[in-house]
C-alpha cells in the first residue's frame, strides 16, 4: 500500500486536498506503469494513500510523480509549492531464481564435460576440475514475480584461491537467461598462473531484491600451466591482525654440556694403583733392611741434617720456592760435606 | 643596547605567554589529550552532531570548533602545537585555509598527536591524500558508495545504509561492553594496504558488499568487494600515534546515533543502533584514555642480592623485574597481562620467557645467565592489538669464568694427584734412608 503525507512548509496539517499520482516512471522501459490515478484520503491517518496496484505494475526502480490540487471546496489563500514532485521508490519483491547450473566445457568444441544443478539459497559443495584448455559456464534465470526478466545490479562470481587471491567476474544478463563463461586460455595470466582449489562465490542482489543472496557455490581444482619468468607475482596478501601480535616462542638457552668424566670410582681405584708402587718400595726398604743408623750424632750437624730434609720437604711443598731453593743450597753443602768428611776419615782411618 | 634589552624582555613575556599553553597540552604523565581542533566543512554539523560533540566535551575535552577554510587556522605557534588531537570532519574541502595542508597535518601525526578524519559519500583528493599518508586507499570511484544487499538497515531503499556488525575483537579499542546492536554506516569503501602492519580494520563489510555508484549499472567487476572494503579503519603509529579513519560522516550524526535498527534478514530489532557506543568508546581509545601504556622501572640483580651488578658471570643465577602501568583516563592503574615476554638479547635472543605478574604492576621472571660472554640486552618489546608499543631495553655485560672460579680437586684427577703426591713421599724417604743408611 502507497501512503502519502502532505503537510504545510511548516509541517501542520493541510486542507482537503486532491492528491494524485500522475505517472510511475520505470527505469527500464518507457512509459507509465500507472497513469492519473486518485489517492484516497484517510481522516484518521490524516494520509492519502492507494491500496491496490495495477497488475502490470513489477519489481524494480521507479520515479512516482505526484500531482497535488486544490480541492473545489478549499479557500483561495494556499499555495501549492511544486506542480510535479517527483519521488524515486523502490518496488520490492521475491525475484525467482531457476534453472541454475554450472558447467566444465570442453574447449573450443564446448561440449559439456560436467554439469551441476545447484540450489542457490543455499551453500552447495560442487566440487570440479578443470585445466587452462577448458572453460566454466555459470547460468541461470532471474525473473520478477510478474515473470519478466531481472537484470540485478550486483551479479558477481568471485574465485577465491587458496593462498587468499581474488578474482571477481561479472555474471551478464542477456535476453532471457544470466550467463558467465570464463574461458581459462585467456585467463591464465589474470589468474597469475596459480594452480589449486579455487573456492567458487556467486553474489546476486539489488535495492528492488528482496531475496538478494551470496552462495558459495562450492570448489575447483584448476590446473594452469607453469608461471614464465616474467609474470606478474600474485598481490600480498594482508596477515591476519589477531597473529600478527601474539607472544613469541620461549627460548632457554641449552648450556654447553661439559666432557662426560669417568665415574668417580673408576678414579678411585686408579688412585690405589698409583699409590700402590709407593707401598711397594716402602715395604720393599724394609725387607732390604734399611737403616738410618749414620744419622750424624753431634748437635749441629744434625740441627742441618734436619733442616736439610725439612727444606726438601718444603719444596717439595712448592711453596716460597726461590727462598728455599738458596737456603737449601747452602744447609745441603753444610751436610753433605760433613757427611764427606766423614766418610774420608772412614776411609782414610 | 637598549634594542637589546626590548629584545630580552619581549622574548621573557612571550615564554610567560606560552608557559599556561605548554601545561594545558598532553605530557608523558598524563597521556590524555586535552585540547581538539574540530574542523568543519559546514558550521551546521556543530548541531547535527551534537551528541558525539558532547560527549568528547563531558569528558573534559577542550573542543575548538572551525571551519576548515578559515584562513586563522594553525596548529602550531612558534614551534609549539596549540593541539593535541584534531577532528577533521570535513569530507569535501579541497584546500585548507591558514597554515593546514597535507603535509603540516602529516608532521602533526608525527608529533605523536591524535587524528580523527572522516570521509562521506564525497571525499576530496585533499582527504583521500591525507587517509593515503595513513595506509588507507579510499576508493578511486568518487561516485562510488559501500552497497551491501545483504546487510542493510531494514529503513533503506537504496541497500547504501549499511548494517555493520563485523567488528574487531579488541576490547581496548571497543571497550569491555559488547555493542549489540549493528552500527549504521552511509559512505565510501576503503582499503587498507596490506603490507602495512600499523593499520587495522575496526569495521569491516560483509562478503557480499561492493563499492559502486548505486544509480548506474556496472560495466566491470568493483575494485573493492566483501570483507577487504573496510568501513571503519584505526592506525597506530609507532611513535604511538593514534589515528582513526572513517568512510562515513554520517555514522557521527545524530540521527543515525538515536535511529532503531534492524538488519536485513534478521529478526532482531533494535531501538538504537551502535553507532554512539561504537563512536565513544572509539574515540576513548583514540585520545589514549586506554590502551596507553608506560613502563616504570627495570631491575635487574643476582638472586639473593638486591643492587644490580655492573657485570654478571656466566651461569650465574638472576631475577629480572619491571613495573608497567595503564592510563586509565584519570590516572596509571597496574598492567594485568600475561603474556609480556623478556629476552636476553646480544645480536639474537638467548632467552626469552614470560614474565610472571603479581597483579599489582610488577612483572618479573628469574633465569641463569647463559655461558656464551659478550655484551648482552634485557629487552622487552611489547606489542598488542590496541595497545602503545613498549621497547624497553638495558645493557649488562656478562664475563667469563675467573682462573679462580673453575672446578677444584676434580675426582678423575685423583690418580694423578696420588702419583705426584707418592713421588714426593718417595722422593722424600729415599734421601733419608740413602744418606743414613748403613
Amino acid at each position: 500500500m502507497l501512503a502519502v503525507k502532505v503537510s504545510t512548509v511548516l509541517g501542520s496539517k493541510t486542507a482537503a486536498l486532491n492528491v494524485k499520482l500522475a505517472q510511475a516512471l520505470s527505469s527500464g522501459s518507457k512509459g507509465s506503469v500507472i497513469n492519473n490515478q486518485e489517492l484516497k484520503f484517510d481522516a484518521d491517518s490524516a494520509t492519502y494513500f492507494l491500496d491496490s496496484f495495477p497488475e502490470n505494475f513489477d519489481v524494480g526502480k521507479y520515479t512516482f510523480v505526484f500531482e497535488i490540487l486544490l480541492d473545489e471546496s478549499a479557500q483561495e489563500k494556499l499555495y501549492i509549492t511544486e506542480a510535479q514532485t517527483k519521488i524515486p521508490i523502490a518496488a520490492t519483491g521475491a525475484i525467482s531464481i531457476e534453472n541454475a547450473e554450472i558447467a566444465v566445457l570442453d574447449g573450443d568444441v564446448g561440449s559439456v564435460e560436467s554439469q551441476k544443478k545447484l540450489d542457490l539459497t543455499k551453500d552447495g559443495a560442487v566440487s570440479l576440475s578443470a585445466n587452462h584448455l577448458q572453460k566454466l559456464r555459470l547460468s541461470y534465470q532471474l525473473n520478477t514475480p510478474l515473470g519478466h526478466v531481472f537484470k540485478p545490479h550486483q551479479a558477481f562470481l568471485k574465485l577465491k584461491h587458496e593462498s587468499q587471491v581474488e578474482h571477481i567476474f561479472l555474471v551478464k544478463t542477456s535476453g532471457k537467461k544470466s550467463e558467465l563463461v570464463l574461458d581459462f586460455l585467456g585467463l591464465v595470466e589474470k589468474l597469475y598462473y596459480l594452480s589449486g582449489k579455487y573456492e567458487i562465490q556467486l553474489t546476486i542482489g539489488d535495492a528492488s531484491m528482496e531475496n538478494s543472496l551470496l552462495s558459495n557455490i562450492g570448489h575447483i581444482e584448476l590446473d594452469l600451466p607453469e608461471r614464465p619468468e616474467k609474470a606478474a607475482q600474485p598481490p600480498v596478501q594482508p596477515t591476519d591482525p589477531y597473529s600478527r601480535y601474539g607472544p613469541k616462542a620461549e627460548i632457554s638457552h641449552i648450556f654447553r654440556v661439559p666432557e662426560k668424566l669417568p665415574a668417580k670410582q673408576l678414579s678411585l681405584v686408579f688412585l690405589g694403583l698409583i699409590v700402590l708402587p709407593f707401598i711397594a718400595f716402602l715395604i720393599g726398604l724394609t725387607r732390604l733392611g734399611v737403616n738410618i743408623k749414620s744419622f750424624p750424632s753431634s748437635v749441629g750437624a744434625a740441627t742441618s741434617a734436619l733442616l736439610f730434609h725439612g727444606g726438601i720437604g718444603a719444596v717439595l711443598n712448592i711453596k716460597a720456592l726461590s727462598l728455599l731453593g738458596v737456603f737449601l743450597s747452602f744447609v745441603g753443602h753444610s751436610t753433605l760435606s760433613h757427611l764427606a768428611s766423614a766418610s774420608n776419615k772412614l776411609k782414610s782411618a | 643596547e637598549a634594542n637589546m634589552m626590548n629584545l630580552s624582555r619581549s622574548v621573557a613575556l612571550i615564554s610567560l605567554f606560552l608557559l599556561p599553553l605548554l601545561s594545558f597540552s598532553f605530557s608523558v604523565d598524563n597521556p590524555t589529550d586535552r585540547r581538539v581542533l574540530v574542523l568543519l566543512d559546514d558550521l551546521s554539523l556543530k548541531s547535527s552532531h551534537s551528541i558525539f560533540f558532547s560527549t568528547l566535551k563531558s569528558r573534559g575535552f577542550d573542543l575548538d570548533f572551525k571551519l576548515a577554510d578559515d584562513s586563522k587556522l594553525a596548529l602550531q605557534r612558534y614551534g609549539q602545537y596549540l593541539y593535541d588531537g584534531l577532528i577533521i570532519f570535513a569530507p569535501s574541502t579541497e584546500r585548507f585555509g591558514g597554515a593546514l595542508d597535507s603535509k603540516s597535518i602529516a608532521d602533526f601525526v608525527d608529533s605523536g598527536r591524535d587524528l580523527i578524519l572522516s570521509a562521506d559519500t564525497s571525499a576530496s583528493d585533499l582527504i583521500r591524500g591525507i587517509a593515503l599518508e595513513c595506509g588507507v586507499d579510499f576508493d578511486e570511484d568518487s561516485s562510488a558508495m559501500v552497497i551491501d544487499h545483504s546487510s542493510f538497515s531494514l529503513s533503506d531503499g537504496d541497500h547504501t545504509l549499511i548494517a555493520a556488525d563485523d567488528l574487531v575483537k579488541s576490547d581496548v579499542i571497543l571497550g569491555k561492553t559488547k555493542i549489540e546492536a549493528p552500527v549504521l554506516f552511509r559512505g565510501v569503501a576503503h582499503s587498507l594496504n596490506p603490507t602495512n602492519n600499523l593499520v587495522l580494520k575496526v569495521l569491516s563489510a560483509s562478503p557480499s558488499a561492493y563499492s559502486a555508484n548505486p544509480s548506474s549499472k556496472l560495466s566491470s567487476p568493483p575494485q573493492l568487494t566483501g570483507s577487504a572494503i573496510s568501513l571503519v579503519s584505526v592506525m597506530q603509529a609507532r611513535n604511538n600515534a593514534r589515528v582513526v579513519i572513517s568512510g562515513s560522516l554520517q555514522l557521527f550524526s545524530d540521527r543515525l546515533f538515536r535511529s532503531g535498527v534492524q538488519k536485513a534478514g534478521s529478526p532482531n530489532k533494535y531501538e538504537k543502533s551502535g553507532n554512539e557506543q561504537f563512536a565513544t568508546e572509539l574515540s576513548k581509545w583514540v585520545f589514549h584514555e586506554r590502551g596507553h601504556l608506560k613502563a616504570g622501572s627495570l631491575v635487574h640483580h643476582r638472586v639473593g642480592e638486591t643492587d644490580e651488578p655492573a657485570i654478571y658471570r656466566i651461569k650465574d643465577d638472576l631475577e629480572f623485574s619491571v613495573e608497567i602501568l595503564e592510563w586509565s583516563g584519570r590516572s596509571w592503574e597496574p598492567y594485568v597481562a600475561d603474556d609480556l615476554q623478556v629476552q636476553f638479547y646480544m645480536m639474537s635472543p638467548y632467552v626469552l620467557k614470560t614474565l610472571s605478574t603479581d597483579k599489582k604492576g610488577m612483572f618479573h621472571t628469574s633465569f641463569k645467565v647463559p655461558d656464551v660472554y659478550g655484551v648482552f640486552q634485557f629487552k622487552v618489546e611489547y606489542e598488542k592489538l590496541g595497545y602503545t608499543t613498549l621497547s624497553l631495553s638495558k645493557q649488562i655485560p656478562v664475563r667469563p669464568y675467573r682462573h679462580n672460579e673453575y672446578e677444584r680437586f676434580i675426582p678423575t684427577a685423583y690418580p694423578y694427584y696420588g702419583a705426584c703426591f707418592t713421588t714426593m713421599a718417595g722422593f722424600f724417604v729415599f734421601s733419608f734412608v740413602y744418606l743414613y743408611h748403613k
